[in-house]
């Protein structure tokens, strides 16, 4: 099915506008199979609408985007069944308990779970014992291994992350990083957008800095800092002497605070 | 391994089991939404003598019609829509009409079981009894009549995105409907006002409602409030399903 045996993703010439706000302006990258992708931007940047546009949930004015082989213009539905998806603030019916959330989602996702099956899934994550407690119960550590689960419920070959890590605590946060290595072993590949230059170098095999909507920088963490080393601009914002992916980051995309 | 398409019918018997399932969990608010038109026809005891029991319990099932349209589903999506709760469906390789199908499914349901309370409580306390042909066509009038709400609760939701904004003219809405069209359908409010509800969404859903209990008593005027009917649904639900923003943040 596959056009190109390398890439799971090709994004090309992509641009999304909000009325006249050029929110993302001809973005294109591609992702590898069993990659982690790391798309890191400041507030505002475009990280957001870009996956979006990849999860059918914005209409790009121009641009191609190819989901395993699929058109997710031509061919919206299979584009979005190759994608495990987990966005920015997730929710889910407040009335559901977690085992019911489950079982819808298998559901739309054509799998026919047992109760007990389900049940085996929260095992894996070490939610067993919150199977009856609805979303909204838990503490934030434990809606995100809920809503990862369910991103990956039907093993999907991509699987986007809208910052996963915001508002966890560093326990939390490594438990995460761990299970999106665990996705990766699998054989999926990880797309995923972040704030955090620790993340992005712990996690991503090649990072996309974006910033005003165009991708300004794509490489491996080490190979931008590397390639950016001897900037001016660089040295000039590193603070310990020893430069990092943030100096990098901030030389690219400015000092200016982001709303 | 090529990539598969869930089918429609097992995606829909999820959403529906879900559906189902948050609405058996609000059973306060079901159980209000039965209640409501059960008192006022219970109230309206001495009225059945007068005017019919046609006429209580078309207007008794119209109030649950819009109880049920107007607050119960679109508060309902508008809650949905600003938790998110949208978003995280769409990404699914779900068609989108699947979505809002399984939320009109459970709605029609609650259509049976308020065309029903009133119907039984019509007979325990006013001994109102209808032929089985004008039970049966009083169950499918209720179900266009009730559209005609569900249009109109889309048509809230796809005006307006902010759920609070959306709860307060739900309220409103109905607190008019009630008003107008019970005092101005027994004329208190005067012969303008009456004629005005007559052809109005609550006026053309009674008249067929009452049409139907009694078939044999069909009139023009009931074939007109029919078309009405189906008009004022087709064009809320229009502007509705036009104007639906899936997110509220955008």
């Amino acid at each position: 099915m596959n056009d190109n045996q390398e890439n799971i993703l090709t994004v090309n010439g992509l641009s999304v506008n909000y009325g006249k706000f050029q929110a993302v302006q001809n973005v294109s990258f591609n992702v590898l199979k069993g990659e982690i992708f790391g798309l890191l931007g400041p507030n505002g940047a475009g990280k957001t609408s870009t996956l979006s546009a990849l999860e059918g949930l914005l209409k790009p004015q121009s641009g191609s985007i190819v989901i395993d082989g699929y058109d997710a213009g031509e061919k919206p539905l299979y584009a979005r069944a190759s994608l495990g998806v987990q966005l920015q603030s997730t929710s889910f019916q407040p009335e559901l308990f977690v085992v019911e959330v489950l079982e819808l989602y298998a559901g739309i996702y054509g799998l026919t779970l047992t109760r007990n099956e389900i049940l085996a899934i929260l095992r894996e994550i070490s939610l067993e014992d919150q199977a009856f407690k609805k979303f909204g119960q838990l503490s934030g550590g434990q809606q995100q291994r809920v809503s990862l689960v369910i991103a990956t419920i039907h093993n999907p070959k991509l699987v986007l992350l809208d910052e996963p890590t915001t508002g966890l605590d560093p326990q939390s946060r490594r438990q995460l990083w761990e299970r999106i290595e665990a996705i990766r072993e699998k054989g999926h590949a990880v797309l995923l957008t972040t704030h955090s230059m620790e993340e992005a170098e712990s996690v991503c095999d090649r990072i996309a800095i974006i910033d005003h909507g165009r991708v300004i920088a794509v490489d491996t963490p080490q190979a931008l800092i590397d390639k950016h080393r001897t900037d001016p601009e660089v040295i000039s914002v590193s603070r310990r002497g020893k430069i990092t992916l943030e100096d990098v980051f901030i030389a690219l995309t400015g000092k200016t605070v982001r709303a | 391994m090529d990539t598969v398409i869930p089918k429609t019918s097992t995606v829909l018997a999820a959403l529906l089991r879900a559906d189902f399932t948050t609405q058996w969990r609000n059973r306060r608010s079901v159980i209000l939404t039965l209640v409501v038109p059960v008192i006022i026809l219970i109230s309206w005891k001495g009225l059945v003598a007068i005017k019919g029991g046609a006429f209580a319990l078309s207007n008794s099932i119209t109030i649950g019609l819009i109880a049920t349209g107007l607050m119960g589903y679109t508060n309902a999506i508008a809650r949905d829509r600003d938790k998110g709760i949208f978003q995280r469906l769409r990404v699914a390789p779900v068609p989108t009409w699947t979505i809002m199908a399984s939320r009109i499914c459970v709605q029609l349901v609650m259509i049976i079981l308020v065309t029903t309370a009133v119907f039984i409580a019509g007979n325990e306390y006013d001994k109102i009894t209808l032929t089985p042909s004008g039970y049966a066509f009083t169950y499918f009038t209720a179900i266009i009549g009730g559209l005609v709400y569900l249009s109109l609760g889309q048509m809230v939701a796809g005006l307006i995105t902010n759920p609070e904004t959306v709860n307060s003219t739900t309220r409103l809405v109905y607190f008019v409907f009630i008003m107008v069209g019970m005092f101005g359908e027994l004329g208190i409010l005067g012969v303008q006002v009456h004629d005005m509800e007559h052809w109005s969404p609550y006026g053309t859903v009674k008249t067929i409602l009452a049409g139907s209990m009694e078939p044999g008593k069909w009139t023009n005027d009931t074939s007109i409030a029919l078309l009405l009917t189906g008009l004022y649904a087709a064009i809320f639900a229009a502007i509705g399903i036009q104007r639906f923003k899936w997110n509220s943040n955008k």
